[in-house]
């Protein structure tokens, strides 16, 4: 036990109360087990037929998800080595900004492997040297992988850019994956830059109105305001209006004579609009809309191509933005603010979800997020492979193959860190409601036998080519998932102490580890 | 054997609760069923009313599935999913929540067997979803068009599906008058179809039958100064000056400091105030307006102005009330009396201060624009009336609705069964579980028509078999045949013009299910601690971490991505 009865060693030299653990059993596998706890309950939302969570944060919000980053991020991770495996799933989502649930469940895999061949004898570091070994070849092996003539994509190509983004957003929102696919591609094509690497996510917004269903949910070219607005007429102009007091009357006549004479019908505000002056806006036929935040106010310059005026003076013609139209539409009771651009050339498109409740629509946003997100991915580095634990299953058998080569305890780390893979067909099978041994054993059969495009089919539950289903994941969301699933478990089994000091005074409510929370 | 000799792992927080696996997917369920039941008897032109008195004292009674539930407060987050599609139907139709909460309710506890005996909850969601959509398509095939039609046949028409909605309320007594008001009301608003253009007026005494509908505007008088009496108060084809400013003296809003050397100079400031309001009050008698309506206050000097020159005024209106003037009297809102051009005054047939009840109303009829009226409200008392607004409420929506979207279906059930009909049939040709699954899909919808027989006093089992003998009659003729409330048999809904909009009923299906869908795909619910500053009474335990504390909310959040 840590705590002895008579203090010696290092104990001496702490204060009173803190932590003290070390040792294989004490620190190694008590570390193992938490990470292995962590990834118990992320794994059963692995893939399509995964299971959401409701998640009940310190707010008192209600998360209904099956978004491995957004759950781990709500559950306020204590434990500090199963907290790596949380950094490490938020290094992927903002990497790639998908496949975070693999990261962890592939990383909890590892260290229950790793856990094994400790009892067996093994010291950690020689885990630690053969799986580093069978993270390089399992990279090497990846490449090897990769879907012939996949590298070239036309990113503007609806139908390539769905085939690629399906598999991520059908993990989130299966069964929905046609509809929302095919929202994501348009809007994400329209803002798409001319040169596709400079894609920016933010462009792509989404608005989340309550009631209707899913399949009312749409694309706008241009932004969507959740906030109604006097009038309805054509071109936007921008400038930010000051609150004037209502001595000044004349002068803010003169101003708003010289906006609306420089053509402008509508006038976008960052800033509160005093009632004198839309009073003057009102006789000048001029439409005033407020946008409060500032972020917002900018992509709608962006989207207007107009620039926004700290001082409200007569604006130059280029300062002016254009739109089609601006209307005001009330969708589901609330009214909205509608600007559209209807030719190419604008850089924000905006998905409009609908759904019947909060939690679905916050769901949707995330499967969204996602597929946007992978879009982004997609225009970097375009290559492809098989999906539906096809990959899985030949990384699990090619380097198997490659631990029996190795000379050394090297070798059975190697062939654990192989074993680890079998776990996402296994998952997938198993959150499908189907037989896993069976399915098993017939992906080995099928890849032993040359078809290593073969992978699970979860409508059916069989074995099936992966070009015939047609699911593919990226090869840059898989190359960093298990990369960053690797290094986690590393670094997990590399501590053999762990000391925790006396938290600060106060209350009993660890304050320190809130706190850590925050990154 | 180590693990028994250490100290457990805490991975989580203190005091976070977790739970997991497909207990917790039946307790979910059954919570839903709970609250589905709490509804439950409200449903249906016999359906019963509820009495909520909440923590502040406050009584409400009322009949409204989305009112019921946002006052019931439930904390059960599987629960509270619920609350938000009675919400969302609310907001999407204003009609129908407590349709959604019992289809719900019946699709899960349909679906509880199932999940009891080891179904994966994923083959149950796609099975419900195919069978969504299938009913979807079905109920858009049923609908019948109202388009096309003249104005005095679709107001008609409008009108049964507005009776439709008020038979199941309070005011049910009176639905085919109130029906006729809603939809006057409605036609009026035009198509620019802001809600807010149609005002409720409550005013308590007299009865029912007293309501009225104004084809304009109608408030309250305000609160007035002496001089008020001497006003004329009706006035033919007046010209109508709206404002946003005081007439008052003493009108700085900002501290304004004056220092005076000589005494005589003070007569010069108050002179320049007295000017300075004369000037206003002149500007406005020279526009030639005849009634003058402020959104701030009018004082006693600009009353007795006003009197002395034949002019009505009224100071202190609200802000929505002016709006609807503005919109009715095609006048614009001014917040400075110079330069008033004939423009921005509005006009209209007559105005008029009448007496209703016992207080006073300022009317404005025959509008020339004519967006906008008002239904002013009469009534025994406070919750009647309040319950009255709401059912008028669901009554206008509805009514917007069906002019909008201008298709119906059979309502009294009859709809529900014969969707149930046809994916049962429908279900005969599937193989494999998901016929099953459909089938008690199906078996979930027959919950409307059931329900109505319940709460009417029927023998349920009786009119629901009648009922689905007549829908599974081969010539379809059957299709239309509902529950008939008045006799307790059954009869052709659509002919005896028991009508909903299409929309309603497609829209409680679709949020139903994904509800359901919802629910049913989570297996784990993980609850955190609250943080310290959202619980308010933690301020015992709590003395360092108070602070602390404060500095929690938005860091949750912060953390999204991006």
């Amino acid at each position: 036990m840590g705590f002895q009865m008579q203090p010696y060693g290092i104990q001496t030299m702490l204060k009173e109360g803190h932590k003290h653990l070390s040792g294989l059993d004490e620190a190694v596998l008590k570390n193992i087990d938490a990470c292995k706890q962590l990834s118990a309950i992320t794994r059963t939302s692995l893939g399509p037929n995964g299971m959401n969570k409701m998640v009940i944060n310190h707010l008192d919000k209600l998360f209904v998800t099956n978004d491995a980053a957004t759950i781990v991020n709500e559950l306020e991770v204590q434990h500090p080595a199963a907290k790596i495996l949380v950094l490490a799933s938020k290094a992927q989502q903002e990497e790639i900004g998908d496949g975070a649930n693999l990261t962890i469940s592939f990383a909890g895999e590892l260290l229950q492997n790793a856990e094994e061949l400790i009892r067996m004898g093994l010291h950690p570091s020689e885990i630690i040297s053969g799986y580093t070994k069978a993270i390089n070849k399992t990279v090497e092996i990846l490449e090897q992988l990769v879907e012939k003539g996949s590298e070239n994509i036309d990113v503007r190509n609806k139908d390539q850019v769905i085939c690629r983004m399906k598999a991520a957003v059908a993990s989130k929102q299966f069964g929905q994956e046609d509809i929302l696919c095919s929202l994501v591609a348009d809007a994400c094509i329209q803002v798409c830059p001319k040169n596709p690497a400079n894609f920016n996510v933010d462009n792509v917004r989404v608005v989340k109105l309550l009631g209707g269903g899913l399949h009312n949910s749409a694309v706008v070219r241009g932004m969507v305001l959740k906030s109604d607005a006097v009038g309805s007429i054509k071109q936007v102009e921008k400038a930010k209006l000051e609150n004037y007091s209502k001595t000044e009357e004349a002068k803010v006549e003169e101003l708003i004579k010289a906006v609306a004479d420089s053509g402008a019908k509508v006038i976008v505000s960052g800033a509160a609009i005093g009632e004198m002056a839309l009073h003057f806006c009102e006789r000048y036929k001029l439409m005033v809309l407020k946008i409060s935040s500032k972020f917002e106010l900018r992509r709608f310059c962006r989207t207007t191509g107009s620039v926004a005026m700290l001082k409200l003076s007569q604006p130059n013609p280029d300062d002016l933005g254009h739109v089609d139209s601006i209307t005001v539409e009330e969708i589901g009771g609330v009214r909205v603010t509608i600007a559209k651009n209807e030719e190419g050339g604008n850089s924000v498109a905006t998905v409009v979800l609908r759904g019947s409740t909060d939690s679905i629509l916050d769901d949707l946003e995330r499967a969204i997020d996602d597929g946007v997100n992978t879009y982004k991915a997609m225009c970097r580095d375009s290559r492809i492979v098989p999906g539906a634990a096809a990959t899985e299953i030949e990384l699990a058998r090619r380097v198997k193959e490659f631990s029996y080569k190795e000379t050394g305890l090297d070798q059975y780390a190697i062939a654990k860190f192989a074993e680890s893979f079998e776990m996402v067909p296994r998952t997938l099978a198993e959150n499908a409601g189907l037989n896993e041994m069976e399915i098993m054993s017939s992906l080995y059969a099928e890849h032993a036998s040359g078809n290593s495009k073969v992978g699970i089919d979860l409508e059916e539950g069989v074995c099936k080519d992966i070009s015939i289903l047609d699911v593919w994941d990226l090869y840059i969301t898989k190359f960093f998932a298990l990369k960053y699933a690797a290094d986690a478990a590393c670094t997990v089994l590399r501590v053999d102490q762990i000391i925790m000091a006396k938290p600060a005074g106060g209350p009993k409510r660890d304050q320190p580890a809130a706190g850590m929370d925050e990154d | 054997m180590a693990a028994m000799l250490q100290p457990q792992i805490i991975l989580l927080k203190e005091g976070t609760d977790t739970s997991q696996g497909k207990a917790q997917l039946v307790s979910n369920i059954n919570a839903c069923t709970a609250t589905a039941d709490v509804v439950r008897t409200t449903l249906g032109p016999r359906g019963m009313d509820k009495l909520i008195h909440d923590n502040k004292g406050t009584v409400t009674i009322s009949n409204d599935g989305a009112t019921i539930m946002k006052l019931l407060d439930i904390v059960h987050p599987a629960a509270k999913i619920l609350v938000d599609i009675a919400k969302s139907q609310d907001s999407e139709v204003g009609d129908g929540t407590t349709t959604v909460v019992l289809l719900a309710g019946e699709f899960l506890k349909e679906a509880k067997p199932f999940i009891e005996d080891g179904v994966h909850p994923q083959n149950l969601i796609r099975s419900y979803r195919t069978a969504c959509s299938l009913a979807l398509e079905k109920v858009k095939e049923l609908a019948v068009s109202i388009e096309g039609k003249s104005l005095e046949e679709k107001k008609s028409l409008l009108a049964k599906c507005a009776t439709t909605t008020l038979s199941s309320k309070l005011i049910g007594g009176e639905k085919e008058f109130f029906a006729s008001m809603v939809v006057n009301a409605v036609i009026a608003i035009g198509h620019d179809d802001r809600l807010n253009m149609i005002g409720i007026k409550k005013v308590p005494g007299g009865n029912m039958r007293d309501s009225f509908l104004v084809n304009g505007v109608a408030f309250k008088k305000t609160f007035s100064y002496a001089g008020f009496e001497q006003q004329p108060k009706k006035f033919e084809n007046p010209k109508i000056l709206l404002l946003n400013i005081e007439l008052e003296l003493k009108s700085e809003k900002e501290n304004a400091e004056i220092r005076l050397s000589d005494p005589s100079q003070y007569q010069s400031i108050v002179d320049a105030e007295w000017n300075i309001i004369y000037d206003k009050l002149d500007k406005c008698v020279q526009s030639g307006a005849k009634v003058v309506l402020s959104r701030l206050a009018i004082g006693d000097l600009a009353t007795q102005y006003f009197a002395d020159r034949d002019i009505f005024c009224a100071g202190r209106v609200t802000e929505e009330d002016l709006q609807r003037v503005a919109a009715a009297t095609g006048g614009t809102v001014q917040t400075s009396v110079n330069n008033i051009i004939d423009e921005v005054l509005g006009t209209c047939e007559l105005f008029e201060e009448r007496q209703v009840g016992n207080e006073r109303f300022n009317i404005f009829c025959g509008c020339p624009s004519g967006h906008t009226a008002t239904i002013v409200l009469r009534g025994g008392a406070d919750q009647f009336i309040e319950e009255a607004e709401r059912s008028l409420h669901d009554a206008i929506m509805i009514v917007r609705r069906a002019m909008k979207n201008s298709t119906v279906v059979a309502g009294g059930g009859a709809i529900d069964m014969e969707l149930s009909r046809y994916l049962r049939q429908h279900a005969r040709t599937i193989a494999g579980k998901s016929q099953l699954f459909i089938n008690s899909y199906a078996k979930a919808l027959e919950v409307i028509p059931r329900q109505l027989c319940d709460n009417a006093g029927f023998d349920a089992t009786d009119v629901l078999n009648k009922l689905r003998q007549k829908h599974a009659l081969q010539s379809g003729e059957g299709a239309n045949y509902g529950v008939d409330i008045n006799t307790g048999g059954i009869t052709d809904s659509f002919a005896n013009f028991v009508w909903e909009p299409a929309v309603v009923k497609i829209n409680a299906i679709n949020a139903a299910t994904e509800a359901a869908c919802l629910i049913l795909s989570v297996d784990e619910t993980v609850k955190n601690p609250k943080s310290e500053s959202a619980q308010g009474e933690a301020a015992a335990s709590a003395m360092g971490g108070r602070g602390r504390g404060g500095a929690f909310p938005g860091r949750g959040r912060g953390m999204r991505r991006r």
